[in-house]
């Protein structure tokens, strides 16, 4: 799990494929408040060597510690050692990892697996330096300085905002790699070249350019520009900006210059403010309004005459290269696909690692399984008092002890199912999605899930089958539903919205939505039912509300085919969510749709 | 490997750039603890636990028994207290101690040993004796709860504060061990939308919210930048450099609570506070009660004993934006919505008002 001298196959500078990562690296290892490097690269593109490579270039004793995915918080935060506890007959504590990278480097692979807590604490620890254990009774502060290196592999979900927002240089995913470069990493790989002392100079420079730091200069008009970039991209929150500064200084004292350049601010550009972008800069920008200083230094420079023809202050310069290195989709990059909502990866990623262990609490033994180290650790203490009072038990465990596992998010999901009962669903298709939705039913019963029900026709919706377990009442109520009528969706979605909030304050850690309907909406909660665009527009917002509080939601489309106008794929994409159609699919398929969208 | 002084690495709060309902939400809080705590949510970096962490070093003194775990002033330590009995903390004959408002930092691994109090482990593994060791709910009494990232908190957890917090009391009860001690605090949380959803009890319970956004104008974020980087090269000169900035705002803190008891609002400014609620549809009457607590506490802030209908305005969206009633078809801001009710009301007030006179009757919250 930890270890200091890594057998690295491959120096940092024979790393090939990997360009914009290692200049990241070089960045932070010249400046650590730049707090942290993240890579977004595919399975084996050799981000992991990379990271062992880096850590060869600082000095000797720097702590390398990889994270596990799977850590418990104790081990992570640190908390008492039962062994040494027992031997001393005093309570010793045991660092955890983020005590343990202090002064060094913390790896995590696959970033973005890792628990939302976990993550949490690992954030928590980069802005504040330190970390509080306020655990078993004993209270302490753990000097937490590092530097964290993480990858991702962006196909398996994003990184948690509040992770990345805390590190300074975010590596977006490269451009796939061309066959020749692709050979020349399999060459390499299997045959490496002589470092021929490359790891030597790397590190002596980084040794220079650390010395070199203190003595950079930066010109305000040149962090006006940063600053306007950031604005112009609609960046969030203040961290990105002082990074952005960090990150220019850093490139001058790494080229062995004190003054910053456009060079510099370029690249603090693409790795700091570029993969936080939001937003395009609007093409046409307000007038520049920069601070009188700026102004003057700008006079200062430029002497009059060629004021005009000197083509671009670093303002100009920085908004031209944000436009050219944008991709053309801006939910490529993590904060932008955060905005828009497009989240579901992360809850999947946490229902897949459902039942896994991740701290002990009090409990009945009954009601779950037993941790047996947290118990003996909360017996420990004890054990002293209790002698003599009992038989000659070795060790005296008292129910009070007791410490079952937690697993996360085992708290259940609740399914709303909201079946369309209009007229314009005929008998038959209505069969079909009665029969898709008793399946369903079923399915989440097994899961120990609750389900709910709403059919909506006519007038406005229905709640049928309040939240509960009871499948068999829902199977009766879909069973006697009777159908005809217009098609009141807005209502639908609205009553599912309500019954989704009651849930949450219930405590019901995750809802999803199952909505089987043709998506020919002509009735609206508010709208007047001849106006189409005002129908639509109120359906829009109810999805994007649904969406907004985190319902996961599938749209099962139970519309023939000659009919189809994409009612039912519009409706799924204003929902974020899963668009499935019934009369191809079977309720099998559908099971599995939703399973893959909803974690089921 | 010492510990860090988590203290003197504070960023000094009165050098916090803009976020003002943010700041002011809180000074409210500490001239008048019964408003009830604040949340604060909005976007990453825009510095929230920054400006939590920084308070501590502009909260006033408060007297408390020398070395008492629970922070309790002498004249409320009786003479043969159990309490102390049970910390194995002997008293120190009713001497007093000045201490500054404790703010306690509730980290999100904490466990509910640690925040309510378990036994003493070190006493109980080398004497075998059953001793209290206070939590930090113990530590927090008389001051500021903290809970940063609270949308992350364990459920349980949040229970067992939300309890605390309505009762004033924290009881604990295991093997032979009884304690109940009092544990009052302002409750201050903070957090990102985005990382998940509130419980909507937990939102109710905080008396004032506050949102934040990241600053889009540029001079103040160059302004930010620059303090950063002064503050990180070198802390202590930037300490300096604010000192009696802080100290100044200190004073002003002091001369509020002082004169707080003394500050009136008239039955006008109640009128639009009800007025107000009403028009916004808002259940109960803890709305009322917090727009005027706060409208007060922003007088005596400000130096002022009567209570003006502006100071009711000011604090109106954070006193309110989170008890409205949530409509999914509604698309404006719920902040928006007060501040626009708000004037709304106002500017219709102010025009009977030319008829009317205002009734001299006066209400001492």
């Amino acid at each position: 799990m930890m270890s200091t001298a890594l057998p690295a196959p491959l120096s940092f500078a024979q790393l090939v494929g990997l360009d914009t990562a290692r200049q990241a690296l070089l960045l932070l290892a010249v400046n650590p408040l730049l707090s942290g490097v993240i890579v977004a690269a595919r399975a084996g593109s050799g981000k992991s060597t990379l990271a062992r490579a880096f850590a060869a270039l600082l000095p000797d004793s720097t702590p390398f510690v990889e994270l596990p995915l799977n850590v418990t918080e104790d081990r992570l935060l640190g908390g008492v050692d039962l062994e040494a506890t027992l031997v001393a007959g005093r309570p010793i504590l045991q660092p955890g990892l983020l005590a343990r990278a202090h002064a060094g480097v913390l790896y995590v692979d696959n970033l973005n697996l890792l628990e939302r807590a976990t993550a949490a604490h690992v954030a928590e620890a980069l802005s504040a330096g330190w970390v509080r254990v306020e655990r078993e009774g004993l209270s302490t502060i753990y000097p937490a300085q590092f530097m964290l290196v993480g990858t991702y592999d962006p196909d398996e979900g994003d990184v948690p905002p509040g992770l990345l927002d805390r590190v300074g240089l975010i590596v977006p995913l490269a451009a796939r790699t061309e066959a020749a470069l692709r050979a020349e990493v399999v060459r390499r790989n299997l045959r490496p070249p002589q470092d021929e002392g490359e790891t030597e100079l790397l590190r002596g420079m980084i040794h220079a350019a650390r010395e070199r730091l203190r003595q950079v200069q930066i010109a305000e008009d040149q962090i006006a520009a940063l600053m306007q970039a950031a604005l112009a991209l609609g960046v969030e929150g203040n961290r990105a900006d002082l990074f952005a500064v960090h990150a220019a200084l850093a490139s001058a004292a790494l080229e062995g210059r004190d003054a910053v350049d456009e060079d510099d601010l370029r690249l603090a550009l693409r790795l700091v403010l570029i993969p936080r972008a939001t937003q395009r800069p609007a093409d046409s920008l307000p007038a520049a309004q920069p601070s009188p200083r700026s102004a003057s230094n700008a006079l200062d420079r430029d002497e009059g005459e060629t004021s005009s023809k000197e083509p671009e202050t670093p303002r100009e310069l920085l908004l031209e290269a944000a436009q050219a290195l944008l991709p053309p989709d801006l939910l490529e990059l993590p904060f932008a696909a955060h905005q828009r909502g497009r989240r579901g990866s992360r809850g999947a990623t946490l229902n897949m690692r459902r039942g896994r262990f991740v701290r002990a609490v009090p409990g009945d033994p009954r009601s779950g399984h037993v941790a047996l180290l947290p118990t003996l650790t909360a017996a420990a203490p004890w054990q002293r008092l209790r002698r003599g009072s009992e038989s000659s038990a070795r060790v005296h465990i008292r129910r009070n002890d007791l410490r079952l596992k937690r697993y996360r998010d085992k708290a259940g999901t609740l399914y709303i199912f909201a079946v369309d009962a209009s007229g314009s669903m005929a008998i038959n298709r209505m069969r079909e999605a009665k029969g898709a939705a008793i399946r369903l039913l079923q399915d989440a019963y097994v899961h120990r899930d609750q389900v709910a029900l709403i059919a909506f026709r006519g007038q406005g919706a229905q709640v049928l089958l309040p939240p509960s377990q009871s499948v068999e009442r829902a199977k009766r109520e879909l069973d006697v539903l009777p159908t005809g009528g217009g098609t009141p969706l807005a209502s639908a979605l609205l009553t599912a919205w309500q019954l989704a909030r009651q849930a949450r304050e219930r405590g019901v850690a995750h809802v999803a939505l199952v909505l089987m309907t043709d998506g020919r909406a002509n009735i609206g909660v508010r709208a007047v039912p001849s106006d189409r665009q005002q129908l639509r527009e109120e359906i829009q917002q109810l999805a994007a509300r649904l969406r907004a509080d985190g319902v996961s939601a599938v749209v099962v489309d139970t519309q023939a085919n000659y009919l189809s106008r994409n009612e039912g794929q519009q409706l799924a994409q204003w929902l974020g969510g899963r668009y499935v159609y019934l009369p191809n699919a079977r309720a099998e398929h559908i099971a599995r749709a939703l399973g893959k969208s909803l974690a089921m | 490997m010492s510990p860090p002084d988590t203290n003197a690495r504070a960023y000094p709060f009165t050098a916090i750039v803009g976020q003002e309902e943010m700041k002011l939400c809180l000074l409210l809080n500490v001239v008048d603890p019964r408003i009830g705590g604040v949340m604060i949510m909005g976007h990453r970096g825009t510095g929230k636990s920054t400006a939590v962490r920084a308070l501590a070093d502009v909260l006033p003194m408060i007297r408390r028994l020398a070395g008492d775990p629970f922070n309790r002033a002498p004249e409320d330590v009786p003479e043969h207290d159990p309490l102390l009995a049970l910390t194995g903390i002997h008293s120190r004959a009713g001497k007093a101690e000045k201490i500054p408002v404790p703010v306690v930092d509730l980290p999100l691994g904490a466990t509910e040993d640690r925040v309510c109090g378990t036994i003493d482990i070190e006493a109980a593994l080398t004497q075998g004796v059953k001793r209290f060791q206070p939590g930090l709910l113990a530590q927090a009494n008389r001051g500021f709860l903290y809970i940063d990232e609270v949308n992350l908190l364990e459920d349980h957890l949040v229970d067992v504060l939300l309890d605390v917090a309505a009762s004033g009391w924290n009881v604990v009860e295991r093997e032979g061990i009884s304690v109940r001690h009092p544990a009052r605090f302002v409750l201050v949380g903070s957090g990102n939308p985005e990382e998940g959803e509130l419980r909507p009890q937990l939102l109710d319970r905080f008396g004032l919210h506050a949102r934040i956004v990241t600053l889009t104008d540029l001079e103040q974020r160059m302004e930010i930048v620059r303090r950063r980087r002064a503050f990180d090269a070198d802390p202590a000169a930037f300490h300096a450099q604010w000192l009696p900035k802080q100290r100044a705002l200190q004073r002003r803190i002091v001369a509020a609570q002082k004169r707080l008891p003394s500050v009136v609002i008239p039955d006008d400014a109640l009128m639009f506070a009800a007025e107000l609620c009403m028009r916004l549809n808002v259940d109960g009457h803890r709305g009322e009660l917090t727009l005027a607590r706060a409208a007060c506490a922003l007088a005596a802030l400000e130096g002022r004993s009567l209570v003006a209908l502006n100071d009711v305005q000011r604090v109106a969206v954070p006193a309110l934006r989170h008890r409205l009633r949530r409509d999914p078809l509604e698309t404006t801001d719920a902040g928006d919505k007060v501040a626009q009710a708000a004037s709304e009301l106002l500017a219709q007030r102010n025009h009977h008002a030319l008829q009317v006179p205002t009734a001299p009757a006066a209400f001492v919250v």
